[in-house]
């Protein structure tokens, strides 16, 4: 498994290209924009794009959408109706999907939206808005900040503590440094300054 | 690049290591962590020879391993993994790393001139007397660091965040901080002198 990370100007999001060499398949998270980049990624190497992860139904995550399904017909995977097309298949709860020759592991925590999906490739996470590098992901109320908090406790901070974090915003972190340093998660910790 | 493969010990869930193969000339994954390893020094010889002998290295899981007074100049990393290493006097120019994890690393006495570090994470690491002087550090993942004696200046710290880190005597003078997150830091003697410090973020509060 390679993965490739991809910067979306519009919206500051985080795209990321996950490769499987010997199936010479290809899956997409987040396509906020579909670059030449990215392309040239899937084409140079003549990767079958197969399917598309959504982490949460906002414009800055799938804008690129339209543009894949111009391009090639991978299998959408969404917890969303409204990005359900044909091609979707909506996901529900926690379980295990099959996507270009991966075992992709996913877990709903809504919070950030209703629909906020985690997915996990190996011993990496792709937390989408519901968690960043020491910040937990904006929510509309406190009933929702509440529910958000309690997911990442449950689903997130449970993973081992070496396990990858891959945000849809900012740069990556590990499941040991959110428990250490997250805003939202971890106490203040005791230095000796 | 990220290997799956978890240690083969008994209830370890940690990342294999890499290994090197100098007869296939690859880069491959060992059965244990290092911790777990019973042919730890023959790995670490085995990674200083590729580390040596390759400019470009990418997916080596490399965690839990020392490097000392070592030449990475030149060198270009990606996706590699040094959780909880331990680097003493390194000296590098224009070393360039990629979506790599050193989280909870310490690096003593290293001279990191003109480094080009992107989506990478240092988070919980130690950084003393360590220069970074000139370097392109965008989106980067400083959260927990603690830094002593050590130099930031006239680098681009565009959305890097450094949440919960520990300062100490420490300088980022005429750094590019635009959207770089400086929440809830500890500083003991630090330096912003002529960077952009009002398109910084020093508050959740103030960011919304």
């Amino acid at each position: 498994m390679k993965i490739y990370f991809h910067l979306s100007l519009e919206g500051f999001s985080n795209c990321y290209v996950v490769t499987n060499p010997e199936t010479k398949t290809a899956l997409i998270i987040d396509p906020g924009k579909i670059t030449k980049e990215i392309l040239e990624q899937i084409e140079i190497d003549r990767y079958s794009l197969e399917a598309v992860l959504i982490t949460h139904n906002h414009e800055s995550h799938l804008r690129g959408l339209s543009t894949i399904r111009k391009i090639y017909k991978p299998q959408i995977f969404a917890a969303d109706y409204e990005v359900a097309g044909n091609d979707t298949q909506v996901l529900k709860g926690d379980g295990i999907i099959k996507a270009a020759g991966l075992t992709v592991g996913h877990m709903s925590v809504p919070g950030h939206t209703p629909d906020s999906m985690v997915y996990k490739i190996g011993k990496v996470l792709f937390t989408g808005d519901a968690l960043s590098a020491s910040m937990l992901g904006t929510t509309n109320n406190a009933y929702a900040e509440k529910m958000l908090l309690s997911n990442v406790h449950n689903k997130i901070l449970t993973q081992h503590d070496d396990t990858i974090i891959m945000p849809g915003h900012g740069p990556p972190s590990s499941v040991a440094a959110e428990k250490l340093f997250n805003l939202s998660i971890a106490l203040r910790p005791v230095t000796g300054l | 690049m990220f290997s799956i493969t978890s240690c083969a010990h008994p209830s370890c869930q940690k990342s294999a290591l890499s290994y090197y193969d100098a007869d296939k000339d690859s880069l491959l994954t060992h059965e244990y962590c290092y911790e777990h390893s019973p042919k730890a020094a023959e790995i670490t010889n085995s990674l200083y020879e590729y580390i040596a002998s390759h400019d470009k290295i990418v997916g080596m899981n490399a965690s839990g391993i020392s490097f000392a007074n070592m030449d990475l100049s030149g060198k270009r990393f990606y996706g590699c993994k040094f959780l909880y290493c331990t680097f003493m006097n390194i000296h590098s120019e224009q070393l360039r790393v990629r979506m790599s994890m050193f989280d909870f690393s310490m690096f003593s006495d290293c001279n990191l001139l003109q480094s080009n570090m992107q989506f990478t994470s240092f988070a919980g690491s130690t950084f003393s007397h360590v220069l970074f002087t000139n370097s392109d550090l965008v989106h980067n993942n400083f959260c927990g660091i603690t830094a002593y004696q050590s130099s930031f200046d006239d680098s681009d710290l565009y959305n890097s965040r450094f949440i919960r880190a520990v300062l100490n005597n420490t300088s980022l003078r005429n750094c590019n901080i635009k959207k770089t997150a400086f929440y809830e830091i500890t500083q003991d003697n630090v330096s912003f002198k002529l960077s952009n410090t009002r398109e910084a973020l020093f508050s959740p509060e103030a960011a919304e």
